[in-house]
């Protein structure tokens, strides 16, 4: 009887011990982990997108000569959402686009931030505070030569205990004074989830 | 006495329980390094010097970096690495390059992100990354177990 209340305190005991270390914790994370937690849209799927596309444009053979001794000028369009899932797809354009303009090959305009330039060159124009040698005229703007367009679907399966997602990020640039398409990639993604017996 | 044996049995069976919950949550990150400098032979003419680094004798058994090489995509430089399985089943690896200028000073620095790397038993792969700029003349490629 004693020796079994012992056996029942060690066992406690290691049970408590071993307890620490499944207390709630709050820590920094990688910014960069692979680590798939659902198979939602995640951090990392965006990452392994915008760096798959901005390499296959920086090294396509035609871009790399069209690109040799000048930097064309891009407008980004809005990524049609083909997916179940609220995505912001800004984020994955932006991504890429912050990537392509550090590669020193392409220079962009940004179509978002159209009304607060308006509003800047109204002031700067119209209100009388700025010296107008200086103020910057309407209609000075370089025009896009191309348009990044991009596509985004997915492909969701589920049987059984296992749920299979397939995403597929389609990316073109498209000569906006000819039409046509001068580089065009797709990344494809596959996540697969497979409920456990016991999980939730 | 009956109830105090099944007391016993079940403190036992908990405390298994919870310490195989806590063991579960360790896993390693250490890896595998290769890397990659442009230099340049006694003609002039561009080359590669490779060093490939093994930091984990478990992933040193799984795998191995067969080559390493690189070219240029006009003055951007592109690496690629050929790694193969030495294991007879399907296992999952992390991937990310690293890329330096020719001073040796990390671009974009802590900016990369992991790739996974899916390789079947005995399969060879090959990895590519291109240059996030064209001051890029050294990269590191590593390789990992799942975080």
């Amino acid at each position: 009887m004693r020796n079994g209340i012992k056996t029942l305190m060690v066992m406690g005991a290691i049970g408590i011990l071993s307890l620490s270390g499944c207390a709630s914790t709050m820590q920094y994370g990688d910014a960069g982990s692979a680590k798939p937690l659902t198979t939602e849209f995640g951090s990392s799927d965006l990452q392994q997108i915008a760096e798959t596309m901005v390499d296959s444009m920086v090294a396509f053979p035609p871009l790399v000569e069209l690109t040799a001794g000048r930097r064309p000028v891009v407008s980004v369009d809005v990524v049609k959402n083909k997916t179940m899932q609220h995505i912001d797809t800004e984020s994955i354009t932006d991504s890429i686009r912050a990537k392509l303009i550090r590669s020193g090959k392409f220079r962009f305009i940004d179509r978002t931030t159209d009304a607060q330039t308006i509003e800047e060159l109204k002031t700067q124009q119209d209100s009388g505070l700025v010296d107008k040698k200086s103020a910057v005229p309407f209609g000075q703007q370089v025009g896009a030569e191309f348009l990044l367009t991009s596509n985004f679907s997915e492909i969701r399966q589920k049987a059984g205990s296992i749920t299979d997602v397939y995403y597929k990020f389609t990316m073109s640039l498209k000569n906006l004074k000819t039409g046509i398409l001068e580089w065009s990639d797709e990344k494809e993604i596959r996540k697969v989830f497979k409920r456990g017996t016991f999980g939730g | 006495m009956t109830l105090n044996r099944s007391l016993i049995m079940n403190g036992v069976s908990a405390a298994v329980l919870i310490a195989a919950l806590g063991l579960a949550g360790c896993s390693t990150t250490a890896g595998v390094e290769a890397t990659g400098k442009t230099g340049w032979d006694e003609q002039g003419a561009r080359m590669l010097e490779k060093n490939v680094v093994y930091n984990n004798s478990s992933l040193k058994r799984d795998l191995l970096i067969v080559d390493v090489k690189s070219v240029m995509a006009g003055n951007i430089m592109r690496a690629q690495a050929t790694v193969r399985s030495k294991d007879k089943d399907t296992l999952p690896f992390q991937y990310r390059f690293d890329w330096y200028d020719s001073d040796g000073i990390e671009l974009n620095s802590g900016a990369g992100s992991w790739k996974p790397l899916i390789l079947n038993g005995r399969e060879t792969k090959t990895i590519q990354s291109v240059a996030p700029d064209p001051r890029a003349k050294e990269f590191k490629l590593k390789l990992r177990e799942p975080d």
